[in-house]
């Protein structure tokens, strides 16, 4: 596939580096600096502006698949797509900013600017965060198959059973798998001999009845009690996730904004989410609103130091799970190792969904687990595949089958369970044996 | 506040209602009864020649609307209401009552109260009968003018939030679609009077009677031709059909009118008016219980608590039954309701439904802020967010609501009312209502209280009516210090 990307920037470069081994990708940047960050890549580079049908031409945008504008300015992304549209074909992915533009996703503007996708990272980033909030306990949660598969990341606390205990003892609900185990920097594929151990950080796929009885044997705060929210910062990110939250009417919500002016709105827009004038990294606040006692924190600050410090004091404070936004790539590791539960950032989020969307239709990256060390693939078995038991099957290491689709049925397979032509599976891989797994499921004789 | 301005405006406002007079003129002299005829022609050219002499006083360009300010709007609107009543008055002196009752009858029906100190409704013929529903009539096309177009601009007591739609740009006049506003809502007005009038005559009311009770019940006054009120037809058609009229009277002419267009309905109106319907349904539920209990048959408790919850609620004042002589429990029901009064948009009168659900939004909101002192926490309404100033002219509204009905009820009662009396009537004549109990009650009338009382009930019903902030601003000295005859001319004045 033929894929330019306007934006050399955080997003821009993510994108490239992934799709820069399979396709041919071109970037446009105006600014000369950003052209050295791609030349570790076997990516094209060209200086200019996208706004120019010259420049867009240069980039071989007549011949492309795909566009994807992801620029800082959403002008200059909207005013590219809409000419990358009169030039070829490409199918556009539009970055925003702002909420105006996501209407030209379903509206008429659609048409007028050769919009296909409108990506906006902060409503991404704001989702994901509901949807985790929404799984007690939950360090990182998506749905797949349209909901008929979970895919859950819990943390084992000290008042879990789990830990110390071989896979196979556990007699974990039927149709749920641990498909990964971190430990440390380390993730691995556990097997039935495998012990867990406290701290472990594990994936498990299932479907969401069996999750729902794993939810409660990892951790204690699933209860039928409604969790109490308390989120640091009312900018887009967080008035979006108050809305979500409002909408599902599962949790009672709690906004703290510093501008007064904000808070207003917020307050306006809102229907039953307590809003509070005030600083996120103000402990006499904190402790006199008892965030201590929510369920979980969200700080959405639009600064990463001030987001570590509200959350470091909220870990003080005694809140369970704290899931904290990060601008900078560079500090999602480190704010997991102090201590934050959850580090995500809004290009992330956004990074892998446009992903998602680019690759092919045999092929799917459902999703990016542990910061990218491991991934979730949705996989289409061939025709003239011979059906053949898991036991039989001797995958690439480093990967496991997490659920089998056949039609409208869901199987959560254990060895004796088949694979035949015309199945979708979802695969757990490590980021390196992606390729591998890829390509022994597409292989129809490949044997053990 | 130049007066001028005043006398000129307010005298072309009366010079508008004298021809009201002949009507109930030519009924007088339809039914032979050429004295009283006589009365309404005499009142009709002193109404006349006093409306063209405050035109003349005010002086030629005086009465430019464009230049009317705040101060001299809400007098405008006092003194119109105060002259009318007065001038209203004659009819009555010279069907024999006298100054004061006369003037209370007047007020009573120009303000859409029904509180009256007829005793014997023999004395009276048909002619006084259609003046007393016609200026009840005429009292409700005003108030809904004075709510639509009015009011909203001179912001008293947090009413340009119920009319949004209609309120522009302060220092803008009638626009043509504020106008357009007010002529729709008349002619709903005019097609509900109708309307009633034909389903009363249908359901066998004499016409005389029907007319003048369709006239009352749209203007949610509750004047009746008849002295025993609606009670006296015993008719439980009749008990119907005024129910219902009384509840739409009672309900947002605005909101009605784009109902019947199939618009949308304004989410703020609506929610007053799913809350009006709610707090009548809950005190028709109770007073049923407590009615069935003292052993009236179901279908009758149900009948007279619907009739009596929504006479009461909406202001105007009919009475199914002497509930005079129900027991205290069911007087309580209607009692509290007197304090609650339709909704905005209509010519009902009371604090409004509006203003009582802002209240009760303001006390859950002190609650809260006293739990989170940090907290932000708007009042809204129909998703909307009520600005503060709205809200603080709303408390305050209440405030001096109250503080005018008890001070009313206070003086009633020195005066040798006994204290339901003294309660009842001061709160019937503020809320505009009508009946009260005891010696106000729904058979009784207010003629036996003292005369100074009937002063201040009148006085009552004329803050009442506009929106007491209007009246009782010139409490002050303030304006009438600032108060200059002419116009003031050049530049920058008139600011």
């Amino acid at each position: 596939m033929r894929i330019t990307i306007v934006g050399g920037g955080e997003i821009g470069f993510a994108i490239s580096q992934a799709l820069s081994i399979e396709h041919e990708v071109s970037v446009i940047d105006r600014a000369a600096d950003v052209a050295e960050r791609f030349e570790a890549l076997d990516v094209q580079f060209v200086r200019g502006r996208a706004t120019s049908p010259g420049v867009l031409e240069r980039a071989g945008v007549a011949q492309a698949d795909v566009l994807v504008a992801c620029t800082g300015l959403d002008e200059v992304n909207i005013v590219a797509c809409a000419i990358a549209s009169r030039l070829g074909k490409p199918r556009t992915f539009c970055f925003v900013s702002r909420e105006e533009f996501l209407g030209l996703h379903d509206d008429k503007g659609l048409d007028q600017f050769g919009i296909d996708r409108v990506v906006w990272p902060e409503a991404q980033l704001a989702s994901d965060i509901e949807r985790i909030i929404r799984v007690p306990g939950a360090l990182d949660a998506e749905t797949f198959v349209d909901g008929a598969i979970q895919m859950v990341e819990y943390r084992l606390d000290p008042e879990s059973e789990l830990p110390g205990r071989s896979i196979a003892e556990l007699h974990l609900p039927h149709g749920s798998l641990i498909v990964a185990v971190r430990r440390g920097d380390a993730v691995f594929i556990p097997r039935g001999e495998s012990t867990l151990a406290f701290d472990d950080r594990i994936v498990v796929i299932g479907t969401p009845e069996a999750l729902r009885d794993v939810t409660e044997r990892v951790t204690v705060a699933a209860g039928a009690r409604r969790q109490r929210v308390t989120i640091i910062g009312g900018g887009a990110v967080g008035l979006r996730i108050a809305t979500l939250l409002e909408a599902a009417d599962a949790t009672d919500v709690t906004v703290i904004e510093s501008d007064p002016g904000r808070g207003e709105a917020l307050a306006g827009r809102l229907r039953r989410t307590l809003i509070l004038n005030g600083d996120g990294t103000d402990l006499e606040l904190l402790e006199s609103e008892d965030v201590g006692r929510s369920d979980v924190l969200v700080s959405v600050i639009d600064n990463d130091e001030r987001n570590l410090f509200a959350s470091l004091l909220g870990r003080q404070l005694g809140v369970r799970r704290i899931i904290t936004r990060v601008s900078k790539r560079a500090n999602l590791r480190l704010f997991e190792h102090v201590g934050i539960d959850v580090a995500v950032s809004a290009r992330g989020a956004a990074v892998a969904s446009v992903l998602h969307q680019i690759q092919g239709s045999t092929t799917r990256l459902l999703a990016v687990v542990e910061q990218g060390a491991g991934r979730i693939l949705e996989l289409d078995i061939p025709e003239g595949y011979v059906s053949r038991s898991l036991r039989d099957l001797a995958p690439p290491l480093n990967s496991i089958v997490g659920a089998i689709v056949r039609g409208t049925h869901v199987v959560i397979p254990r060895g004796a369970d088949r694979i035949q032509a015309g199945d979708r599976l979802i695969v757990f891989t490590t980021h390196e044996a992606a390729d591998q797994v890829r390509k022994y499921f597409a292989n129809v004789k490949s044997q053990s | 506040m130049r007066l001028a301005t005043v006398v000129q405006i307010t005298g072309t406002l009366v010079r508008l209602f004298a021809p009201a007079l002949l009507a109930p003129a030519g009924v007088a002299a339809l039914y032979r009864e050429w004295d009283d005829a006589v009365g309404f022609l005499v009142a009709f050219v002193v109404t006349g020649l006093v409306g063209t002499a405050m035109r003349r006083a005010g002086g030629p360009g005086s009465g430019d609307v464009e230049r009317v300010r705040h101060v001299d709007g809400m007098a405008i609107v006092a003194a119109t209401w105060l002259v009318i009543a007065n001038l209203g008055s004659i009819p009555y002196m010279w069907a024999g009552l006298g100054v004061i009752d006369a003037l209370f009858e007047s007020m009573s029906g120009i303000t859409t109260t029904g509180a009256t100190v007829f005793t014997d409704f023999g004395a009276f013929g048909h002619g006084v009968f259609f003046w007393r529903a016609l200026t009840q009539w005429l009292g409700g096309i005003g108030v809904i003018a004075l709510f639509v177009a009015v009011l909203p601009r001179l912001a008293i007591g947090g009413r340009e939030l119920f009319f949004a739609e209609a309120a522009g740009p302060t220092n803008e006049k009638l626009t043509p679609q504020l106008r357009q506003t007010a002529i729709a809502l008349w002619r709903l007005y005019i097609g509900l009077t109708v309307a009633e009038a034909i389903a009363l005559l249908i359901a066998g009311m004499p016409l005389f009677d029907a007319v003048c009770h369709a006239l009352t019940t749209m203007a949610a006054g509750g004047f009746s031709p008849n002295a025993q009120s609606i009670a006296g037809y015993d008719s439980v058609a009749i008990d119907w059909i005024v129910t219902v009229f009384m509840f739409a009277a009672g309900a947002n002419f605005a909101m009605q009118y784009r109902t019947v267009r199939g618009s949308r309905v304004a989410i703020a109106q609506d929610e007053e008016f799913r809350t009006y319907g709610a707090v009548a349904l809950i005190a028709i539920v109770v007073l049923c219980v407590f009615l069935f209990r003292t052993g009236i048959g179901a279908a009758d408790a149900l009948r007279q608590a619907a009739f009596q919850v929504v006479s009461i609620m909406t202001t105007t004042g009919y009475a199914s039954t002497d509930f005079q002589l129900w027991g205290d429990q069911s007087k309580m029901v209607l009692l509290l309701l007197m304090f609650v009064g339709g909704c905005a948009g209509s010519a009902a009168g009371g604090p409004k439904v509006v203003r009582h659900l802002l209240m009760a939004r303001l006390t859950i909101r002190e609650l809260r802020r006293t739990l989170h002192p940090r907290s932000i926490l708007p009042v809204k309404l129909g998703h909307r967010v009520v600005p503060e100033q709205i809200l603080r002219a709303v408390q305050v509204f209440m405030l001096f609501y109250l503080l005018t009905f008890a001070v009313g009820a206070a003086i009633v009662v020195a005066l040798g009312a006994d204290l339901l009396t003294g309660i009842t009537a001061s709160i019937a004549c503020l809320g505009n209502i009508g009946p009260g109990f005891n010696a106000v009650g729904p058979m009784a009338s207010f003629a036996d209280l003292h005369p100074i009382s009937k002063v201040v009930l009148t006085l009552e019903m004329w803050i009442g009516r506009l929106e007491v902030m209007t009246v009782l601003v010139f409490f002050r000295l303030e304006p009438w210090r600032a108060a200059r005859w002419g116009a003031i001319h050049g530049p920058g004045a008139g600011s």
